[in-house]
Order: C-alpha cells, then structure tokens, then sequence
C-alpha cells in the first residue's frame, strides 16, 4: 500500500491536507467541521440523497453547490459549509422534510438546529409516524454492501414509500444480523425476533454491531475471511514454514501457490456470505458450486463442496497433493462419509511415510501404492474407509491403532512409527508445524481433547514475535489461552469474531494478543443473555473450573497423567537426518547458541540426537511450568488444593485424585 | 544493524518498516509494529523510517486458528 497523493484544501478558511479522493464530509470531520449529514454512514457508500449537506465549493474558476458526502477532493479548492446560501437552501430541504414527518426525532432536532420554528409547506403525505422511514437508503446499502445480503428495498406498495423487505415483512433470507435497524436513524426498524428471550436483547445487538462494523470496514484488508475465509492462512503458513508438507516433515513447498487462497477465491461462490448461524457477520464459510466428481460413488455428478478450509488444504499439503481439485473432491467426500478432514489426511500421511519408509508396502495395502503425492490412491483409501474395506478397515481406525498394528502385524520398528505418527491421546494432529514452538507443543500436547489446537495457538506469539521467552511466560499463556477458547465451547460461541478481525485501537491496548475490546463483548453477549454481569477473569474462572473437572474425566478414563500429555518426537524436532539438513542453519545455531555444543564436524546422526535430547528435556521442563501454573501435581492432577478452590471437590473427584497422588 | 523480533536485520539509511516486514516475509495482516517500543500506525508503514541500532517488534496478532 503505497503512500497515496496528497492535496490541500481550505474549509471555512480552516487548511488541511487530504488524501486524493477524500470526500470534502469526511475532510470536514477530520478538522472537527460539522456538517449535517442524515443519509451518510462511513460503513456505506455515500448516496446524496438527503442533501442536507450541501456546501458552496470554489474551484478559483466558478462556485457551486455540491452535496458534500459524494463530492471527491481532487484538486485544491476552497469550501464554505455555512454561507449564506447553503444555509438557506439546507433550510428549504429541512423544512420539507419536517412538513412531511413533523414527529421524528432526529428531523425535529435538525430543524431546531437550522432554526425553524414551524415548516412553510404543507406536505400532501404528510406521516406523522415518530419512527417514519424518511428514505435515506442506509438500511438498503448497509444490508447490500455491509452485510452482501440484498434483503431490503423501497417499496412504493401502499401509500407511502419506504423501506420494506422485497417479499413482505418475513423474508426467509435476511440472517436477522441486525445492522439494519442499528443504523436506521429514525428507528424505523426494528427486530422482533428474540425467540430465546435473553435478558437484554438489545445489549446482545450492540456488541454484535461492534463485531459487524469492524467486518465491513477491516475485513477485506485484513484476514479477508468473507473472502475466502480461513483458507487465507494457506500461504501465510507456507511463508513461516507452519505448512505442513509431507506428514509434518517440513513446513513450506515450492508448489504451495498451486493450493493458495488465490486459487480458492477463484472457485468459491462469490459475493455470497456463508455464516454458521443466522446473524454472523464473518460468514467464513465457503463452497464451491457445481463441482466435477471424478470418484467414487457419486462420479460424474456435480455437486456442492462445502469448503475447504485452512485445514483442508493444510491436509493436503501434508499428503504432499498441491492439486485444487483433489482438496476438492477429498473434502466433499470426507463430508459425505462423515469423516474428518484432518483425521483422514493426517493419517493418511502417516500412512504415505510408512509407506516409503518400508514400512508398508503394495502387499500390505491390498494393492495401494500410496508414496506421497499420491492422490489417486489416497481417494481411493478415502473410499475404502467409507465403505469399511480392503486397508481402509485399518487407516481408518486412526494412527494410534494403526501404529500398533503395524508393530504387531507388519514387524514395524515401534521407535519409528511412534515418533512420526502424529496423534496425541489418539487424535490425530490438526495442519501445523510446531518443531519450532515449545509452547505449541505444549498446546498439542497438553490439551483435553487430544492434539488440536483449539485450546491454544501460540506459535506466533512464541517463534516469531518472541514474546513468551521463559517457561513461565509459556505457562501463562497456556494457562489464559486454553481458559479462555474453552469459554467458547461451554457457551457454544464461535471464536473466530474474537481474533479473526480486529478493532482499528488494538495496538494501543495493553494485551493486543487478547483483543481486550472483544472479550468484553463476550462479556455483553454473556450478561445480555443471562442478566449476569461478566469480566474477563469472571469468564476464566467459569472456564477454569470446567476445564480441570475434564482433566479429572480424562483422569478417571485412563488419559489425565504426565504419560498422557506425551508428544510424538516429529512434533518436537528432526526425526530423520533428511529433515535435520533440510534446515541444517537452524538446528545447528541452536546447538551453538542454546545447548552449547560445536556441532561442526558433528555426522548429521549425532546431531539429530543430541537436538533430541535437548529438546525432549524442554518438553518436560514445559510440563512442570504449566501443571504448576495450573494448580496441578507434578504428575499432572488437580490439586485437593485446588479443587477446593474451584468449588469442584466432590467426594468421589477427591476421591479420585487422591488416589493418583492430587 | 537492527534488532526485529529478536533477529538481527542489516541496517540502511532510509529502511522502513514496510522493507523490513518484506525482508522478514511477514506475509500476516494483523502486524503491530513498534520502534523502540513506539507504536507505528498501520498506513505509516511505507513512510516511517528505522534508525540504526532500533529494536524493531513486530507482534503478529494471531492467537487464534
Ligand atoms: S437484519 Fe441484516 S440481513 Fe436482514 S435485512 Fe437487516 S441488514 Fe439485511
Ligand atoms: S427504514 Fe430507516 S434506514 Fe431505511 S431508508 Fe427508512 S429511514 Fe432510512
Ligand atoms: S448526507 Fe450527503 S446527501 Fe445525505
């Protein structure tokens, strides 16, 4: 974004410098001039419709009247906003105006402003309707052009004009987002559908609105999600080599651009948002439209893809498939069969580096041969699973089933496949690399569920921006983090409005990294639904006690100890000699810098072994950190302690924890 | 010679923070940038310079997927 062309103007004798193209209104608004302006919102493109505001402008040639809002400065001119003559014309306009809808407030207020008493005119439609539509066409152009719906129009049916929705007043597409009514200057709308009767229904639209504003104004430039959604990460991940390639292998690929979000946009339904639930404003969700199956038992057909998304692509990658279409066509059928997109390329992965590793092989695959890269084959294995077949019958448990039958059946090394197979308490990993990131290890490692990322993603905050150096610091975060995204689930909110767009002032918070003025709007959505007043540590706290009342599931289920928060060593650092020279700058600077060893003249075997010891070591030390920092033993159970503390000590969990040493 | 996120980058007269977040390939929208803890507004990225020896932060805004 380049710096744009500058030009300086006079405004009421006031100089100021504007950028080329700057409406004269909003150069007004920059140097405090006020300006009557009914129909005009920065969220919409101007309309000049109500033209009450006119200015006189001279161009040193000749003066005329223009209506402010649409008028762009492209050269530098002089502008009177209360001379006489624009005085007397925005008179007549509000005089009109206030003879046709005497009752509205903010008429009523611009005429007391301009000085009238009592209109000259008489209007022959005269609506004496307080909340009377005064035909401004906000609501139109910010359901259009805000919201990419098309719900309201003008409508002349009836007697009067105004705002209505096309097909009368229940429209099936309007997603009932609210930003209508909220920029209605007269309070002619209004929404009536509470079906849940939440305590303040009206502090619920005002965070919304919040959230909805920064989509429309930020959006495109920054994460672009109505765009092309999550898939935008594509790249980005590529460029800080996250991407996983080749089953967590490495973390970037030449071929990338092939699966970029470019490519996507070019399929995804345009200029349609998609959100999860009525009301969403990020509407992330995308789909390709009338696509091609060229497999299984819909070929030929042409369907609705409802995808990808980051990790989608993510999983592609990772089977080492930089082809659109395979994403595609693995998505829909992963939907189709009910599976899980990440579960099935993760695994699948897993499944390709067994196989060029000797570990599987034609004979062992009932016939697949299925290298990286290998799409055919891998939709092949998809639809095998789907149908409960052939080797699908084994991928298709997932790798901690596949790890061990592969050591029991096939004489796989147990060393190899336990450190390349990429699950955690048996689910498998989502798409990103975390070799660099203890504290994302720790948010695969550590979480509930098993490795996901949703209880925490730290990896910018930890390898890039470097803001988590100690162990204490990565404690913290992976004490807020997972407490917080946990909050989401127990409410059943998307998290993606929290941190996927952002309030133009976030950088001068204290914790940018928490978007503060989000989480207060979970507060609002919180207390307008409940009557109950809320803070960010009231939601921590709510999430706190939940969050160790699970581990102490987990722990009653066989999953809540140290052993269980064990990570696969691929997730940790280099497995193999070839991963360890392919960032050979990398591992060895740390051996220099951090383990302090001269790796020079060291074979690449020594080296991967010694970055092992190092870095399993630190696993550990991030173990300690974390169960400290949440109450827990060193063994990883709830303190009585704490228990306690939450209100959580139930004679059967104390009873549970004392017996695993809580 | 400056310091960005903990990595030491060359330093030239006239280096903005916009060819320091293209020499860093800092492909991520959501950037906060900061000179020696000064916070530089997004559309002045093109036209602020570093001078030598800063400490450059750029805090990449994504604790989300
Ligand atoms: S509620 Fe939203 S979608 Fe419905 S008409 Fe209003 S702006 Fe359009
Ligand atoms: S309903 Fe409200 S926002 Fe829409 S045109 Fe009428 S006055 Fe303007
Ligand atoms: S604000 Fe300019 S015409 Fe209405």
């Amino acid at each position: 974004m380049a710096d744009r062309e500058m030009i300086r103007i006079e405004i009421d004798g006031k100089s100021v410098s504007v950028e080329k193209d700057t409406t004269i209104l909003e150069a007004a608004q920059s140097i405090d001039i006020y300006i009557p302006a009914l129909c005009n919102s920065e969220l919409v493109e101007p309309y000049g419709a109500c033209r009450l505001c006119i200015v006189k402008v001279d161009d040193g040639r000749k003066t005329k009247l223009v209506t402010s809002c649409n008028y762009p400065v492209r050269k530098p001119i002089r502008v009177y906003t209360s001379s006489e003559m624009v005085l007397r014309n925005r008179k007549i306009t509000l005089e009109m105006m206030l003879s046709r809808w005497p009752n509205v407030q903010v008429i009523k207020d611009l005429s007391k402003n301009a000085g009238i008493k009592k209109p000259r005119y008489q209007h022959p439609a005269v609506d004496l309707n307080p909340n009377a539509c005064i035909l401004c066409g906000l609501c139109m152009r910010i359901c259009e052009q805000g919201i990419w719906e098309n719900i309201i129009n003008f409508t002349t049916r009836g007697a009067v004009p105004a705002g209505r929705m096309s097909y009368g007043s229940d429209q099936p597409h309007c997603i009932g987002c609210g930003a209508c009514a909220e920029i209605c200057p007269t309070g002619a709308i209004t929404m009536v559908d509470d079906p849940n009767q939440p305590n303040d229904a009206e502090m619920i639209r005002k965070a919304g609105m919040r959230i909805t504003k920064e989509m429309i104004k930020y959006d495109e430039e920054q994460c672009d999600m109505r765009g092309v959604g999550t898939a935008h990460l594509v790249e980005i991940m590529d460029a800080y080599d996250l991407l996983p390639v080749m089953n967590y292998r490495f973390g970037k690929h030449e071929e990338t651009p092939k699966i970029s979000s470019d490519i996507f946009r070019k399929y995804f339904t345009k200029g349609k948002p998609d959100g999860c639930w009525l009301g969403c404003t990020m509407a992330c969700a995308k789909a390709i439209e009338n696509f091609e199956l060229k497999t299984g038992p819909y070929k030929g057909e042409r369907v609705l893809v409802d995808g990808p998304e980051y990790e989608t692509v993510g999983g592609s990658s990772n089977m080492g498939i930089f082809d659109p279409y395979f994403v595609a066509e693995y998505n829909f059928y992963c939907d189709t069969y009910g599976l899980d997109t990440i579960s099935f390329s993760t695994g699948t992965s897993f499944v390709m580096e067994c196989y060029e590793a000797g570990v599987l092989d034609k004979e062992k695959t009932g016939g697949l041969e299925i290298p990286f890269g290998a799409k055919d084959a891998a939709l092949e294995l998809l639809h095998q699973i789907g149908r409960g077949e052939g080797f699908g019958l084994i991928a298709g448990k997932g790798i901690r089933y596949m790890k061990k039958y592969f050591v029991e059946n096939f004489g796989a090394d147990p060393g190899f496949v336990f450190d390349i197979g990429m699950e955690a308490k048996g689910m498998e990993y989502s798409e990103y690399v975390t070799k660099e990131s203890l504290a994302q290890q720790g948010g695969y490692g550590i979480a509930l569920k098993g490795a996901q990322h949703d209880e925490a993603w730290l990896i910018f905050m930890d390898m890039v921006n470097k803001q988590i150096p100690t162990f204490e610091d990565k404690a913290e975060a992976l004490h807020y983090f997972p407490m917080w995204r946990t909050w989401f689930s127990l409410c059943g909110l998307c998290k993606l409005p929290w941190n996927d767009v952002e309030p133009a002032d976030n950088a001068e918070t204290d914790e940018p990294a928490k978007v503060p003025a989000h989480v207060q709007g979970y507060c609002e959505f919180f207390e307008g639904v409940t009557g109950k007043p809320q803070t960010m540590d009231s939601l921590i706290r709510m999430s706190e006690k939940v969050y160790n009342f699970q581990r102490v599931f987990n722990l009653k289920m066989g999953f809540g100890k140290r052993e269980h928060d064990a990570i696969p060593y691929r997730s940790a650092g280099p497995v193999t000699v070839e991963e360890y020279e392919s960032r050979q700058d990398r591992y060895d600077t740390q051996l220099r810098e951090d383990v302090g060893i001269d790796p020079s003249g060291m074979s690449s075997e020594e080296k991967v072994a010694l970055t092992r010891k190092y870095r399993e070591a630190q696993y550990e030390h991030l173990l300690d950190a974390v169960y400290k920092r949440r109450g827990w033993t060193n063994n990883g159970v709830p303190t009585i302690a704490k228990l306690t503390e939450l209100g959580i000590d139930f004679p059967d969990v104390i009873e549970l924890v004392t017996k695993h040493g809580g | 010679m400056i310091t960005v996120n903990g990595i030491k980058l060359d330093w030239y007269e006239g280096k903005t923070v916009r060819d320091v977040i293209q020499e860093m390939n800092y492909l991520f929208p959501l950037l906060i940038a900061r000179i020696n803890g000064k916070l530089i507004p997004r559309n002045k990225y093109d036209s602020t310079e570093i001078p030598d020896k800063a400490t450059v932060d750029i805090i990449h805004l994504m604790s989300g997927g």
